[in-house]
């Protein structure tokens, strides 16, 4: 069953051009062109319950955008959401309180009062019951380590820790969907463990449909099955993670070292010019091919048998290098 | 429904507090120097009528003066209480983006922006403003009855209602003008006019703040229907009347503002 459901979901804003200096800035009071900036151009989606999507896209990909028509922040120009029945922006009072949003730029929390008591104000809002949040408090805090912060105010929390804290607030009220805006920006890398790890108990001991977006893809490759890839505001990949990796086009890298010196005309010939090695030292080689074109078993094999090899090592694309090729397809 | 609201947001309002009080001196200081701030505007106009050199304002009274200055003082400061994010709103919430995080509560936009921050200290304004009243009232011997009581109460509630208007439709400007507008500050200025007698401005000024920004409606006509002044007294019932209207037209160009919305980048 699908939780959340994009249909055509579009939004433009109005933009204008500024003009430079001080007499622009006057031109600019009384007479402005405005332009269509369409930021988010007519997205189709539907993802299921319990679904643990990445949403991933460049800086400027309308993937903020799309977010917060999503949650209800933003009237979508064009096009419907549906998100657990409701439409997001319509129905923004009751809808919120069943969805939980975290932004990594920014806390929900209030800055200057404990952090008990935001969490306490917080269950007033969503209607929670004190026996049920003290439960879901003792069980959040456990899981995350906040017994030790839950007196301080927030604006004395180091950024790892506020983020845990918003990730609990952002689960008092146990919602279905949770909207994670590049929940672990700026986190180290002890952070980002325990921020993965918490989504991922989340995510199967609650059953709560998460939607992540982030610049990490080491975060998504280990949480997310299925990615939806947006760039200049429409979808460019919507799909499993794996199957992304055996897309064509897709190279593995290959680096050999010798026993002994082996000449780069060698290695062209070995394989008639196929592969493009190249030299890295007296007795190092590496090249990228195309698995799709040469099996690269053979390769290896071949390599073997002709020359004295002494190690080697066959590498996977890294999702990095597979997100940099479907960003430069799609902008094509 | 109403009850919950109103349970939530002095819940609000509790935990403001608990923050506020934290910071003990700072906060003693600003009660008192509110305190003082708005005793010294009542004591010019003690002062400079001192039944010597002045004696009345176009044949209005100290005693009627003080009056009216008194209801501003206190409109003003219930104003006070709850307004203070509307002046920073533009700013605040819109161009720092915290306005996305209202709009994520199962609450009402407006009442989280105007009840997220308290002004205690205008209590210290409220003080004086009640002083002064009590005072200038029984110079003009007014009898104070439980009528006359529940008129300063729906008269002075109406009179910052009415200020709370403006400022919501000034404040829901920032929706459509990201670039700040400096609106506030002259608006703002304007509202010392109505600590004075309507009628002693020019006919311009009476009309604008009696038709376009109904400032006379928020202290002058609410203290009139104690000043025996036949002709005033069909504006003085107008008053809660004024409220509702001028509440109603902030309220539709706050939610047309809130469907204008674009949020900031990131």
């Amino acid at each position: 069953m699908s939780v959340i459901e994009a249909a055509n979901l579009t939004k433009t804003y109005r933009t204008f051009q500024r003009r430079s200096g001080v007499w622009g800035a006057v031109k600019d009071l009384f007479y402005r062109e405005y332009e269509p900036l369409t930021a988010v151009d007519a997205i189709s989606f539907a993802i299921n319950d319990g679904e643990l999507v990445g949403y991933i896209g460049p800086n400027g990909a309308g993937k903020s955008t799309s977010i917060k028509m999503l949650t209800g922040i933003l009237r979508p120009s064009g096009g419907t959401a549906r998100v657990l029945g409701y439409d997001p922006y319509s129905e923004r009072k009751t809808y919120t309180h069943h969805i939980g949003v975290v932004f990594g730029q920014r806390t929900q929390l209030w800055w200057d009062i404990a952090v008990q008591e935001s969490f306490r104000l917080l269950a007033k809002i969503y209607r929670v019951p004190e026996p049920l949040f003290k439960e879901r408090l003792g069980q959040l805090s456990s899981i995350l380590g906040l017994e030790r912060l839950l007196a301080t105010p927030v604006r004395k929390l180091s950024l790892g820790e506020r983020m845990r804290c918003d990730l609990a607030a952002s689960l008092l009220h146990r919602p279905r969907v949770l909207f994670l805006d590049e929940p672990t920006i700026g986190l180290d890398t002890l952070g980002k463990d325990a921020i993965r790890a918490f989504l991922k108990q989340v995510n199967e001991n609650f059953g709560t449909t998460i939607i992540l977006t982030t610049h990490d893809l080491r975060e998504i490759e280990e949480l997310c099955r299925r990615i939806i890839v947006i760039d200049h505001g429409r979808i460019i990949y919507d799909g499993a993670l794996s199957a992304l990796k055996a897309m064509p086009g897709i190279k593995r890298s290959l680096t050999v070292d010798f026993s002994a010196t082996v000449s780069p005309g060698e290695l062209i010939r070995l394989f008639d010019g196929k592969i493009p090695f190249e030299q890295q030292g007296e007795r190092r080689a590496s090249c990228e091919f195309d698995p799709q074109a040469i099996i690269p078993a053979e390769v290896v094999r071949t390599l073997m048998n002709a020359l004295p090899v002494a190690d080697l090592t066959l590498a996977e694309p890294s999702i990095e290098q597979v997100i940099m090729k479907i960003y430069r397809d799609g902008a094509q | 429904m109403i009850y919950r609201s109103v349970a939530l947001y002095a819940a609000y309002f509790a935990q403001f507090l608990k923050a506020r009080l934290a910071y003990r001196a700072d906060f003693a200081a600003s009660l008192l120097s509110n305190l003082v701030g708005g005793a010294a505007g009542v004591l010019f106009v003690f002062f400079l009528m001192d039944g010597k050199t002045i004696t009345n304002l176009r044949g209005w009274s100290r005693e009627e003066i003080l009056l009216i200055y008194g209801f501003s003082t206190i409109a003003m400061a219930l104003f006070s209480f709850v307004s203070f994010n509307l002046f920073r709103f533009g700013d605040r919430y819109i161009v720092q983006g915290n306005f996305d995080r209202v709009l994520l509560r199962p609450l009402n936009s407006l009442c989280q922006v105007l009840f997220e921050t308290f002004n205690i200290e205008s209590l210290g304004t409220l003080a004086v403003g009640l002083a002064v009243v009590s005072y200038a009232g029984r110079r003009l011997g007014i009898a104070f009855t439980a009528m006359d009581y529940l008129w300063l109460l729906l008269g002075s509630l109406s009179g910052a209602l009415i200020l709370l208007a403006v400022f919501i439709f000034v404040a829901s400007l920032s929706f459509h003008f990201e670039d700040r507008l400096g609106v506030s500050a002259p608006v703002y200025n304007l509202i010392n006019f109505s600590r004075y007698p309507l009628p002693i401005f020019h006919p311009v000024i009476q009309f604008i703040l009696q038709w376009i920004i109904p400032f006379a409606f928020s202290a002058f006509y609410p203290a009139a229907y104690f000043l025996k002044r036949p002709e005033l007294l069909p504006y003085c019932y107008a008053v809660p009347a004024v409220a509702v209207v001028s509440l109603a037209i902030a309220g539709t160009a706050w939610s047309f503002g809130v469907r204008r919305y674009c949020s900031t980048g990131s």
